[in-house]
């Protein structure tokens, strides 16, 4: 468990690591936390000539929010975000989600940037930026663009970054009056990967009608599943038989992977346990009466 | 044997803390992957990709021409230097310590490299070119039994390695008697020992002297010492094996030979120190020491008032593709079959099978806590069909008190007991009667609450028959594996221990033993040092398996001590002008008895017994040293007719867990509500460290129900080969365990210690077990396979709601 050769290189800035990432395209990888690449590496599942490690980029490890949204510098550490008291204050699902990921010894070391651009099928970022609508920023020597989080993600370990493209930072909007949360998961034991996780946000008028609500899955397939809610909860006062509907969307909406772990069936049985449970807590956390 | 000292024990019972923990705890422990001789290569291992596979031709030269590679062999070079390895098995099932002719499982070992680093060594891995002729895969059992079925040891003719049918008692008679037989097919999957550190070894040949000295991290290398170099083709004189501190073993380091055999061969072909350690990869496919795999067909016989009259059991137990202990998994087994409970009699139908995976070997409760889980499952399952209580049952079956020593259908004996003592203390610490009220309001509420009980044994300290007696003209009769010790007191009258058989492997041999030292000599315990003899020094031992070392190694130093405080004892009476039986110790010194102001202190007399011989009687020889080797203290052979397999591991201890636990039958998830746990080990030496044992084996055998699975596909390929997919329990996963002892001491060892290694993975699958299906009783579920994930439990709640519905015939 040794990785083969590679060269390695350590910039101290944005310009230094698109520079790098300019010279060596495909051959390239960034190290950030490293807690997926570095056993890739070990395994050899991963071989790169260059890895290109941005832990020295400290300009990237930031949380900065103000009254639109929030900014998350790509190298802020997980543990960081999770305990910002801006973000459990106004971001609590964000917050939530990232508790799940793996142990605090990883989320020390662990980046957002990593977790979003190494896209694993079961992890929770890229689902909560998903159904935050969060909007992530990439640049390279070539310029800057931003990148819806519903494009972000487009198949397995893959996002629509271009090898020469740095993930720089990630955009979440603020969150609008009488919103309600509630983050589900399913893992084997404390930390694993989810088996199934389920993200969900119900926005209330004064009148309790749903006028938003979003539902995303992960560990269900290739990329995050976003449930349409519109036939179900939206435009209406919420009721059990409508959060039921919902969740028998949830379950239409996967088809999910069979591995050691847990057989497609009881993934799929997950989904609409987990999205019935997730939407119900964040409809009274939104004030509604289920 | 010597009697103990005194009768009040001083040291033996207290929880003192651990001598080893100072320099463990601050990192300077020293483990093989510390130590870095001169000139030293690290090696890599090519494994086979293959379940079942010929191998047609190897390629090395690419892999040899790569810079800072010293060496690369394969199965042809240990053909040609080398005997096939050891192995416990009767008939042609030879493994060698790289494939020769064909692989037989994923991760067999094709090709080794001796390189500069393990980063060089593993990109030359790379390198090797393999052509293989794949075979077809012999993977499940009963596909490995059809006629017809390729075979994974051509020469054996048959994957069928060992089946015979022994019968115990009168058991027909029994059988058709009772009133009513309860019946279950029961699953039991592989699993193994993880231990933090894996097996790691450094050989370091010297061809001045012939000498091959090898430092590794086994458990018990004196046993075989002499198979290692039999395997090497060299003299066991010429073989010098050196214990290092292992990280932990729970089986896995126990018939350790392959890594320091591997280790020394390289070392021997590249003609300079070469180290080998296991990665996480290494370990899990190819460590040999994968637990139990066994698919049960049992029924209990019993009458309507639940008196136990009989047992059946059938099994079949998927060895994998070596055999190198025999059967003895079921010997061990076979030494507690019938539990705590009175059950005249047994028949006992095994079935060994080889197939495409890495082979079976040791692993925390060697085949008898399958036993104890089988044996509880059928238990419970009695309990309910019978309409009947499941402590109420237990307790009716219990052997007496009184009807110790109690003699099993198999012949084995249980020394001594009080199971109702152990169920009482344990029923009153999980407040049980408080539980069985919450159950029923939960139901109540619609919770599914459970709980879960288990009464069983702990058997310690083999004598090794259980390795040949499954034959009526063995070839490898073992017995009695005896363990030494070395008591030195030094010229200042300081003390030396020396163990004989290990190495330190994360337990407490350098605690126990400095507590009985302390306790023969009544000294300071901080006045002790526990070394450890590399293999040319060593007396006869076998090493920590089986829950034995406790006992046995104190026996060897109340031998030791005996002898030599006759011969302290000899020199302060010469000193002093009294007769030996006047003296006692006390506190440092001998002393006489009715007069303590005539003493000297144990470091006068060491000082007179190195230095002033001329002072001494005539016969007393200079120095302070006595060495004891103890053989196993209650062992018979079994009768020819195997009818009774004989006394092989008569010290049972015994315990009762009890598990409560709130199942979520959407998500398939609990929660803990209780976990307490009473064990009964004779005379505790040390709490503390006893307690430890009991919880990690819990935790462990946590691990075996819920979590851990060697998964392989149906081409034999491994689908859990590293942490990720192979679940390991973290500390979040394991509840607090309540834990009291119970001590019925046993007549026939050394102070009544009985062995207690083994006890916590011996009952926890059992109880989570129990307790899990009892949540869910209402719903009808009945759990008869491991691991119990929470994929099944919601497929079984599935299935058991669907048989309710469903219209009777």
């Amino acid at each position: 468990m040794k990785p083969p050769v590679f060269d390695y290189r350590a910039p101290v800035s944005v310009e230094e690591t698109q520079q790098a990432l300019a010279e060596y395209q495909a051959d390239g990888k960034l190290l950030a936390g490293g807690q997926s690449l570095v056993p890739m590496l070990n395994m050899r599942l991963a071989r790169p000539a260059v890895l290109i490690d941005i832990n020295r980029v400290t300009e990237l490890a930031f949380v900065r929010a103000d009254d639109g949204g929030l900014t998350i510098g790509a190298l802020t550490r997980q543990q960081a975000l999770l305990e910002h008291p801006t973000v459990q204050e106004r971001w609590p699902l964000l917050a939530e989600a990232t508790r799940h990921i793996g142990h605090r010894t990883i989320r020390n070391r662990g980046t957002v940037g990593g977790s979003l651009a190494h896209a694993d099928p079961a992890a929770e970022l890229p689902a909560v930026m998903l159904a935050l609508d969060a909007v992530v920023t990439v640049s390279s020597t070539r310029g800057e663009r931003q990148i819806p989080a519903r494009d972000f993600v487009v198949d397995y370990l893959t996002t629509a970054l271009e090898p020469t493209e740095l993930l720089r930072s990630v955009w979440v909007p603020a969150l609008p009056p009488r919103t309600g949360w509630a983050f589900q998961e399913v893992s084997r034991r404390h930390g694993d990967f989810a088996l199934v996780a389920v993200a969900a946000l119900v926005t209330l008028d004064a009148a309790g009608v749903c006028t938003d609500a979003r539902l995303v899955l992960t560990g269900v397939g290739p990329t995050p599943v976003p449930v349409d809610l519109r036939q179900t909860l939206i435009g209406a006062a919420p009721s059990p038989a409508a959060v039921a509907a919902a969740a028998e969307a949830a379950q239409a909406a996967v088809d999910p992977p069979s591995d050691v772990h847990a057989p497609a069936e009881y993934r799929r049985h997950l989904a609409r346990v987990l999205a019935r449970r997730a939407l119900t807590t964040a409809i009274e956390r939104a004030g509604g009466t289920e | 044997m010597a009697e103990p000292a005194t009768t009040r024990p001083k040291w033996i019972g207290q929880s003192m803390k651990r001598v080893e923990d100072p320099r463990f705890l601050r990192g300077k422990g020293r483990y093989i992957d510390d130590i870095r001789l001169p000139n030293m290569a690290v090696a890599a291992i090519l494994r086979s990709p293959h379940a079942h596979a010929r191998i047609v031709r190897i390629d090395t030269s690419a892999a040899e021409r790569l810079p800072g590679v010293y060496a690369v062999v394969t199965g042809q070079d240990v053909r040609a230097r080398m005997a096939p390895l050891p192995t416990f098995a009767v008939g042609p099932i030879y493994q060698d310590l790289l494939a020769v002719e064909k692989v037989r499982h994923v991760g067999e070992a094709v090709a080794a490299v001796v390189a500069e680093n393990r980063y060089i060594a593993e990109d030359a891995c790379e390198l090797i070119e393999v052509e293989y002729e794949p075979l077809p895969p012999v993977v499940d059992p009963f596909a490995a039994m059809e006629p017809g079925a390729p075979l994974v040891h051509e020469a054996l003719g048959s994957n069928v390695a060992y089946q015979r049918t022994f019968t115990f008692g009168d058991f027909d008679r029994d059988f058709n008697e009772a009133d009513h037989i309860v019946r279950a097919k029961l699953r039991w999957p592989r699993s193994s020992g993880m231990p933090m550190e894996t097996n790691g070894a450094i050989g370091d040949y010297d061809e001045g002297t012939g000498i091959l000295t090898i430092y590794a991290n086994s458990m018990n290398f004196t046993y075989f010492q002499w198979l290692i170099a039999t395997s090497l083709k060299i003299p066991a004189s010429k073989l010098r094996v050196v214990p290092i501190n292992a990280g932990g073993s729970f089986g896995s380091k126990f018939f350790m030979h392959k890594v320091p055999t591997l280790a020394g061969f390289l070392s021997m072909v590249a003609g300079r120190p070469v180290k080998f350690v296991e990665d996480r990869i290494d370990h899990i496919l190819n460590n040999d020491h994968c637990g139990s795999d066994r698919y049960y067909d049992v029924a209990l016989a019993v009458d309507r008032d639940g008196t136990m009259r009989a047992l059946q059991i059938k099994v079949v137990d998927d060895y994998g593709a070596y055999l190198q202990f025999g059967t003895g998994t079921h010997g061990n087994a076979l030494a507690q079959v019938v539990g705590p409970y009175r059950i005249p009699s047994v028949q006992y139908e095994l079935t060994a099978v080889l197939t495409n995976k890495n082979q079976q070997g040791a692993y925390r409760g060697f085949g008898s806590e399958v036993n104890n889980w089988v044996l509880e499952r059928m238990v419970d399952f009695a309990a309910r069909e019978l309409g009947l209580d499941p402590v109420a049952i237990r307790r009716k079956n219990f052997i007496r008190p009184e009807q110790f020593p109690y003699r099993t259908p198999t012949g084995n004996i249980y020394d001594s007991g009080n199971y109702e003592g152990v169920l009482d203390k344990a029923l009153a610490l999980a407040e049980y009667d408080r539980w069985v009220a919450e159950r029923e309001r939960a139901r109540q509420e619609g919770r599914y609450l459970g709980i879960g009980i288990v009464t069983a044994q702990e058997r310690s300290v083999f004598s090794s028959t259980e390795f040949w007696f499954w034959f009526d003209q063995p070839g490898f009769p073992v017995t009695s594996s005896p363990e030494s010790a070395t008591v030195t007191i030094d010229p200042t009258g300081k003390f030396i221990v020396t163990l004989h058989s290990l190495a330190f492997w994360g337990n407490s041999p350098e605690t126990v033993a400095t507590q009985v030292v302390a306790e023969q000599f009544d000294i300071d315990p901080a006045d002790v040092v526990v070394t450890y003899a590399a293999s040319q020094r060593a007396l006869p031992g076998t090493g920590p398996g089986g829950s034995r070392f406790t006992v046995m190694v104190t026996g060897a130093l109340v031998g030791a001590s005996g002898r030599l405080k006759e011969k302290i004892k000899k020199i302060a009476a010469h000193r002093l002008e009294v007769s030996p039986e006047d003296l006692e110790f006390h506190q440092g010194s001998v002393r006489v008895k009715g007069s303590p102001e005539r003493a000297l202190t144990l470091s006068e007399i060491a000082l007179s017994a190195y230095m002033f011989k001329l002072d001494l009687p005539e016969d007393v020889e200079s120095g302070l040293e006595a060495s004891y080797t103890f053989d196993h203290p209650y062992t018979t052979l079994p009768s020819p007719d195997r009818k009774d397999l004989g006394v092989f591991y008569p010290f049972m201890g015994h315990a009762c867990h009890i598990a409560v636990v709130e199942v979520d039958p959407e998500t398939g998830q609990f929660t803990w509500h209780k976990y307490a746990a009473v064990a009964d080990a004779g005379t505790v030496v040390n709490p503390m460290t006893l307690d430890g044992h009991l919880t990690g084996g819990t935790a462990q055998g946590l691990g075996t129900a819920l979590y851990e699975e060697y998964v392989y596909d149906d081409r034999g390929q491994m689908l859990t080969a590293s942490f990720m997919d192979y679940l390991v329990p973290t500390a979040m996963e394991v509840p607090r365990i309540d834990i009291d002892h119970q001590e019925t001491p046993s007549p026939y060892t050394p102070y009544g210690i009985k062995g207690a290694g083994e006890g916590g993975r011996m009952m926890a699958p059992g109880v989570i077990t129990a307790a899990l299906e009892d949540a869910l009783a209402p719903l009808g579920v009945r759990i008869t396979e491991l691991p119990i994930t929470p994929a099944k439990l919601v497929r079984w709640i599935a299935e058991a709601k669907a048989r309710g519905q469903a219209p009777t015939a």
